[in-house]
């Protein structure tokens, strides 16, 4: 059996870790849960976690700093909690480092489906596999090949450098912000419509319908989540 | 009319006062004249020089001057002989002679000059005394058309004559018959349209119309034209000075009004943009808690079911019990609030026994009271009171969360209730750091929240100042304080009508 994943819940809501707690336990994880900013950089440095749940609104400090402060040192994956209507918020967490996101309220089922994503990707990146694979695409890292139903496809650099971005992120949403500095480099200053026009074209690429795309999704007014190696 | 003894005739017109002052010389010599007829007296050149003191103390240094010279020629002429000629007989008359033109001359010059002084000075102390009359005048209100009226008042009594404030669709006047006025109108409409367009501070004369514009901070509130009560010629040019001072002092009245009423616009504005955003976040945050709180409960009972201990489904199915609640609670708050504001409340008071209600508060704060102590005293267990047993309840629950919220774990709350004074008074203190003297009566304000030096508790402001709104509806008070014994802690005490047993 694998070693259970640890999980720092950062939330100052009772009610809500009286779910959470039991529930992430029941799933197999084990939790520790803070109440404040402050307390959950403490924690998340004095000992070793797979993954930080963190709410955004935190009675002592922004949670966007508590991304900031971790990342100092740390990869570790953050899933942010975080209101529905709230999308400046929820990109610069992202930009800041944060790995993905949950609305504000959501289904349990969806919460365990993105701690799922974000554990695997953080295992993915020390695998030493060069490949990756969801439904239709593959990518080979090693050869910069990249074929849909076992088609070799032809993308420029700029294509290929964005659909690499996204298969290292797989599962969780890559920002405008963070795609321009992977592709264009980390000073350029790009306008967000080049991102939609590069998406576009690597979608006519490897979409069956670019129209109604499957593996390369948009995440309304902020940035782009590639399908997921395992995902259904 | 008082305003005509404020600009006397003589100071007004030039050639009028010389005019008197040859008058006065004549009189001179009729007297001088009836004296040696009468009396057979030669030497009346006192009788002349008299009447140069006269002329000069009443009509200045010019007219004095002249009559200095008139004087002499008519002493001269009339009574040095031989006499009706201007030729004098001896050297001793001649030195008579000339030593009276010099007095005269002297004296009407020092005479006149003091004169002079006197008359600027009383000209200089009506203006200052006009002008800050108009100062006070206008200064006393910020209300945009009694500004315009009283501007019309000042200038037109400034000008003995009438004055009309026109604005961008308010035309105000200040004196004259109907005729007059509705001649002046069309006259004063077109002129003033034209002063408007001009540049600041110059003032446009068109016959005995005069128009400035009223200008303060590039901005344009109209114009005001006027003219004297009469169509003899113009006011000088120190009561057109001080008139253009008055309409300039007038227009910066209006633009201090005007910017005040836009000001009180925009706080307004802001205010109810203050609330919308408040409102907003509120709802964002105290619905969204419960709603995820609820939403994460059920979908973990949904999917966990099975593997889920007895414990934990259980806790899980109170939490849910307990969020629907704090929603369903929320919800209340602001109804009564959207209520309240828009004053369709409705209060159905009856009799309500004070322990019930308090018990009720108590046990349903009790699961969320982390720790705390809540304890009631009350003096008799059937004190009644007569109020709405449903608002009665959410404003308790309101004071008392807001204890809850403000106050360490493990202190104590304590609600008190009492009969005072023919009224039933309950109090509920908490341990907490209390509330400064000076900001107790705001926290009964909208989004009022004490500024906290730890993590602030959750809330928007709404708890209290909905609890004083429904507590007045039901004919209370409500009134914050330090806590009776001194400790540190707010104290916040209601009065209600008692019941009367019969």
């Amino acid at each position: 059996m694998i070693p259970q994943s640890r999980i720092l819940v950062v939330d100052d809501e009772p009610q809500l870790l009286r779910v959470l707690r039991p529930t992430l336990a029941t799933a197999g994880y084990d939790v520790t849960t803070a109440e404040t900013g402050a307390s959950a950089i403490t924690t998340s440095a004095a000992s070793q976690f797979d993954l930080l749940l963190l709410d955004l609104g935190l009675p002592d400090m922004d949670g966007k700093d508590v991304i900031s402060r971790v990342r100092e040192w740390s990869d570790v994956p953050i899933l942010v909690l975080s209101a529905r209507d709230i999308e400046a918020e929820k990109i610069e967490a992202l930009d800041r480092g944060a790995d993905d996101y949950v609305n504000k309220p959501f289904a349990m089922g969806e919460l365990m489906a993105r701690i799922r994503a974000a554990l695997r990707g953080r295992q993915r990146r020390y695998s030493t596999q060069g490949r990756f694979k969801a439904a239709e695409l593959e990518i080979d890292f090693s050869t910069r090949r990249v074929s849909v139903f076992g088609e070799e496809v032809r993308l420029t650099r700029r294509e290929y450098d964005l659909l690499r971005t996204m298969a290292l992120h797989a599962g969780k949403v890559v920002t405008h912000k963070q795609l321009i500095a992977a592709v264009w480099g980390p000073q350029a200053s790009v306008e967000a419509q080049f991102v939609r026009v590069l998406v576009g074209q690597v979608r006519q690429k490897i979409e069956e319908d670019s129209s109604v795309p499957r593996l390369l999704l948009t995440e309304a007014g902020l940035g782009y989540r590639l399908r997921s190696e395992d995902e259904e | 009319m008082p305003g005509l003894s404020l600009w006397p005739v003589r100071h007004s017109r030039g050639l009028l006062r010389y005019a008197w002052a040859t008058c006065i010389v004549a009189g001179g010599t009729l007297l001088a004249e009836a004296l040696y007829r009468t009396f057979d007296i030669t030497r009346l050149s006192m009788v002349f020089l008299a009447a140069v003191l006269v002329a000069a103390l009443h009509l200045g240094r010019g007219p004095a001057l002249l009559s200095a010279i008139l004087a002499f020629l008519i002493y001269n002429f009339y009574l040095v002989e031989p006499r009706f000629t201007l030729q004098f007989a001896s050297a001793e008359d001649f030195l008579t002679l000339l030593l009276f033109l010099a007095v005269a001359l002297g004296t009407g010059s020092l005479a006149g000059r003091v004169s002079d002084e006197v008359t600027q000075r009383r000209s200089r102390e009506r203006t200052l005394s006009t002008l800050f009359e108009a100062s006070r005048l206008m200064s006393a209100t910020e209300n945009e058309h009694v500004l315009r009226e009283r501007i019309a008042e000042v200038v037109a009594s400034a000008a003995q004559g009438f004055a009309v404030v026109i604005g961008d669709d308010h035309v105000r006047h200040a004196s004259g018959d109907v005729e007059e006025r509705r001649a002046a109108e069309v006259t004063a409409g077109e002129l003033a349209r034209s002063a408007m367009s001009r540049a600041a501070g110059t003032t446009l004369r068109s016959g005995i119309w005069s128009s400035r514009p009223l200008q303060a901070d590039d901005r344009t509130f109209g114009a005001v034209v006027w003219r004297p009560a009469s169509d003899r010629e113009r006011r000088g040019s120190e009561v057109e000075g001080l008139i253009d001072v008055l309409v300039d002092l007038g227009a910066a009245a209006i633009a201090r009004a005007w910017l005040s009423s836009v000001k009180a616009e925009i706080e307004a504005v802001t205010q109810a943009e203050r609330l919308r955003t408040a409102l907003l976040s509120s709802i964002s945050h105290d619905f969204r808690t419960p709603l995820a709180t609820i939403l994460a409960s059920a979908s973990s009972l949904l999917e966990y079911d099975g593997k889920l201990d007895a414990g934990v489904r259980r806790d899980l199915l109170e939490n849910i019990q307990e969020e629907v609640e704090r929603l369903n609670r929320f919800v209340a708050n602001l109804l009564n609030m959207t209520r309240l504001e828009s004053g369709v409340l409705e209060v159905r008071t009856e009799p309500v026994l004070v322990r019930e209600v308090i018990d009720r508060v108590l046990h349903r704060l009790g699961r969320r009271s982390g720790g705390r102590k809540l304890t009631q005293l009350i003096s008799f267990r059937d004190l009644e009171v007569q109020a709405d047993p449903v608002l009665l309840e959410q404003a308790l629950t309101n004071i008392a969360e807001n204890a809850v919220s403000y106050s360490p774990e493990a202190s104590e709350v304590t609600v008190w209730a009492n009969e005072m004074d023919g009224q039933v008074v309950i109090d509920i203190s908490d341990e907490g750091a209390g509330v400064p003297a000076r900001d107790q009566a705001r926290i009964f304000d909208k989004f009022y929240r004490v500024a906290q030096s730890g993590p602030a508790p959750q809330g928007a402001g709404l708890g209290l100042s909905i609890a004083r709104g429904l507590i007045e509806a039901m004919g209370g008070q409500v009134l914050a304080g330090g806590r009776s014994d001194g400790r540190s802690g707010l104290s916040v005490e209601m009065r209600l009508p008692r019941v009367t047993s019969a």
